[in-house]
């Protein structure tokens, strides 16, 4: 469902991702994990289309995204690292919109029912987002992609300045939507969740995929370790 | 999704308070302009037709008269305020609506508005037309300075462009989601003051066409600010300096330009003083027949053609009075020398407002000022039209006294006096305003300008759209 053949990205002398190749199917969720400027950001900006490939391709449920920009977003569903909704209008006004640009026209109660399934405490549907916490807000980005019944997801950094229960609650959804047969692709520094939910691991450095592992075959403390060798943090392990 | 799109615009504009107070602030300064503007129309109205009366009352009853003292006696005409001046007062309140009608001389239009108000007018007035010109454009400012940057300040276009949406679509949906509340504001407002005009009786020509026109011509205007103000609000980062942008346009388009404009044109062809234009009149005058001269070279060549003509000796055998006779060629020489001096005044003001035009392709106000005062009628070329009209009155209604006067007496017979019906057989001054074809013939490149503006705008709009 979601491909990168040979992909790279060059900003004029800068090569902020290189070569990279790796593939998600439906049902999987495949977690990027590396230090800032890895290359992570710059991989999902480029599955979205927003960044144009300097070569390689980005594919989208076998279409490449660049070419077939407004086509291929219609199947990707994406959340930031810092979703932001907008402040003056409510929970529910604001999936409704998203949902609506995206092109679906769906009725109130299934707009409830959609919350409800990403996690919203029903007291907050109509409730202004300005008072949101990241947390919440998150719930509606995945009540967004629910709507738009995404077949891949892509998500930037997603936990980050979560508390641990938000960040768990939101490992629990991402499991549901995996089940829901949606490829899921995770940008994240959080080598704990990574493990819990993944399928597959890649760590990334410098713009390039230095390792791949099926989550299964490897342990926490093997990836932890893995993780900081590679980062060149060997003072760091234990 | 253009429909998504409006609604959720129309609620963040609704529930931004500063819109809120602001759209407020100006339907309530529109409502009370409409309504001030109303009241003094009505006056004006009442006025010209009490004056209208009483000025052809004072001219019918003034009893047996010799017809050159009567024409000399004069009287006034009037030009009635158009209905759409009640939306746009035009330069109506410089220009002045009577003129003193008489022989020998065309008089200038006087009694303006500003004549009988103080200083203070210099600071301007609340009426429609200031609104509409200048305050909807701010509003529209305000409500779309930060259509697009506050979406890339809060983040919220990286949701929105990761939705696989056609970018075109969400800029339609804002644009229409800035034009409706507007367009239904402005739409209402001009239905108010149609209907208050419908409603005043005495009053035929009110037309809802031109009301219609003029209506198109405004919601053309702020879809072109519009245009401008989502383009400048798409292609800078921040609210703040796409506001500081867009007061900038504002200054420039409606305060600057017009200026600007005004002076090159009056400097490319600048007018006579009214000194130098009289005396060139005087002197033109004096090189021709003087009715009241009967010892003036061409009054002596005149009396005899004239004998030759009829074949007598001497001005008493002839069936008319020479005198009354000689006093309408007199008039005849004086209305051509008024027509070719007129006319070149006229034709100076056509290069300055040919020029005027021409320049307002600079700023979208320029033309849209212009169609609102030609619509309205309250231009200069309808001032133009109202002197002309009251000067051919004038030519005719001498004509008609030296001709009474030419058949009903002898020549010497001074004492001759026109009976007291003689007035009433004179026909009235009956004042009809341009056309609305005339009018829009007459602003044809402002019509232009206005066009291009908005297939511009719209161009850089929707084509020039940022990268990322």
């Amino acid at each position: 469902m979601i491909t990168t053949k040979k992909l790279t990205k060059k900003f004029d002398n800068f090569t902020a991702l290189d070569q990279l190749s790796l593939h998600v199917n439906s049902g999987e969720i495949y977690c990027l994990l590396g230090a800032n400027g890895a290359g992570k950001s710059t991989t999902i900006n480029l599955l979205l289309g927003f960044l144009k490939p300097t070569s390689g391709e980005a594919l989208i449920n076998g279409k490449n995204v660049f070419d077939n920009n407004i086509e291929t977003k219609k199947d990707i569903a994406y959340i930031p690292e810092n979703l932001t909704l907008y402040p003056t209008l409510t929970a529910i006004e604001n999936l409704d919109y998203f949902s609506g640009i995206g092109g679906q026209s769906l009725k109130k109660n299934k707009l409830e029912s959609l919350l409800i399934q990403a996690g919203l405490q029903p007291e907050a549907f109509y409730k202004r987002t300005h008072t949101f916490s990241k947390g919440m807000r998150q719930k509606v980005g995945i009540a967004i992609a629910l709507a738009k019944q995404a077949k891949a997801l892509l998500l930037d950094e997603p936990t980050s300045g979560l508390d641990p229960k938000a960040s768990n609650e939101f490992g629990l959804l991402l499991q549901e939507l995996k089940q829901n047969n949606i490829a899921i692709l995770m940008a994240t520094h959080d080598l704990f969740r990574a493990k819990e939910i993944s399928t597959n691991i890649g760590i990334m450095k410098n713009g390039k995929l230095l390792e791949q592992f099926v989550s299964q075959d490897i342990s926490l403390s093997e990836l932890e370790e893995t993780y900081l060798k590679a980062m060149n943090y060997k003072e760091l392990i234990v | 999704m253009i429909k998504k799109t409006i609604i959720k615009e129309t609620k963040e504009l609704f529930r931004d308070g500063r819109i809120k107070i602001s759209g407020i602030i100006v339907l309530l300064l529109l409502g009370v302009s409409i309504w001030i503007s109303n009241n003094k129309y009505k006056r004006s109205n009442e006025e010209f037709i009490s004056a209208k009366i009483a000025e052809r009352s004072v001219w019918e009853n003034q009893g047996e008269k010799n017809p050159h003292s009567a024409a000399h006696y004069g009287t006034y005409v009037f030009k009635s305020k158009h209905p759409l001046s009640l939306l746009d007062q035009g330069v109506d309140k410089y220009t002045g609506t009577s003129i003193f009608l008489e022989a020998h001389k065309r008089n200038e239009a006087q009694y303006s508005n500003v004549a009988d108000q103080t200083g203070l007018v210099r600071f301007g007035e609340l009426s429609p037309d200031f609104i509409l010109l200048f305050i909807i454009p701010l509003l529209i400012i305000l409500s779309g300075y930060n259509s697009f940057t506050k979406e890339k300040e809060m983040g919220t276009m990286v949701l929105l462009r990761s939705q696989g949406v056609s970018f075109s679509k969400i800029i339609l949906g804002k644009w229409m989601s800035i034009f409706f509340p507007i367009c239904i504001i402005i739409t209402s407002i001009f239905a108010i003051a149609g209907v208050l005009l419908f409603n005043i009786e005495g009053y035929a020509i009110f037309s809802w066409t031109s009301l219609g026109v003029l209506l198109i011509v405004y919601l053309f205007y702020y879809a072109v600010f519009i245009n401008i103000v989502l383009f400048v609000s798409q292609h800078v980062k921040k609210s703040g300096i796409s506001l500081v942008i867009l007061l900038g346009v504002w200054i420039v388009s409606c305060l600057a330009a017009p200026k600007a404009a005004s002076n090159f044109a009056e400097s490319k062809y600048p007018y006579p003083t009214r000194q130098e234009f009289a005396s060139k009149i005087v002197k033109a005058k004096k090189e021709g027949l003087d009715g009241h001269d009967p010892w003036n070279k061409e009054a002596k060549r005149l009396e005899k053609e004239v004998l030759l003509e009829y074949g007598v000796d001497s001005l008493q055998q002839l069936p008319f009075n020479f005198d009354a006779y000689r006093m309408q060629k007199g008039e005849e020489h004086q209305a051509i020398v008024y027509k070719n001096h007129y006319a070149a005044l006229k034709k100076q003001f056509e290069k300055q407002a040919d020029t005027y035009a021409l320049i307002s392709i600079i700023s979208p106000f320029l033309p849209t000022r212009f169609l609102s005062m030609g619509i309205a009628r309250t231009d200069y070329h309808s001032h133009w039209d109202f002197a002309d009209a009251s000067e051919n009155y004038r030519i005719a209604s001498q004509k008609f006294l030296n001709d009474n006067f030419a058949k009903n007496s002898k020549f010497g017979d001074w004492d001759y006096l026109a009976n007291e019906n003689t007035w009433k057989d004179l026909p009235k001054f009956e004042y009809q305003p341009l056309k609305l074809i005339t009018v829009l013939k007459q602003q044809k490149f402002s019509m232009i300008a206005l066009l291009v503006w908005g297939i511009l705008t719209a161009t850089l709009l929707f084509i020039f759209k940022p990268k990322n």
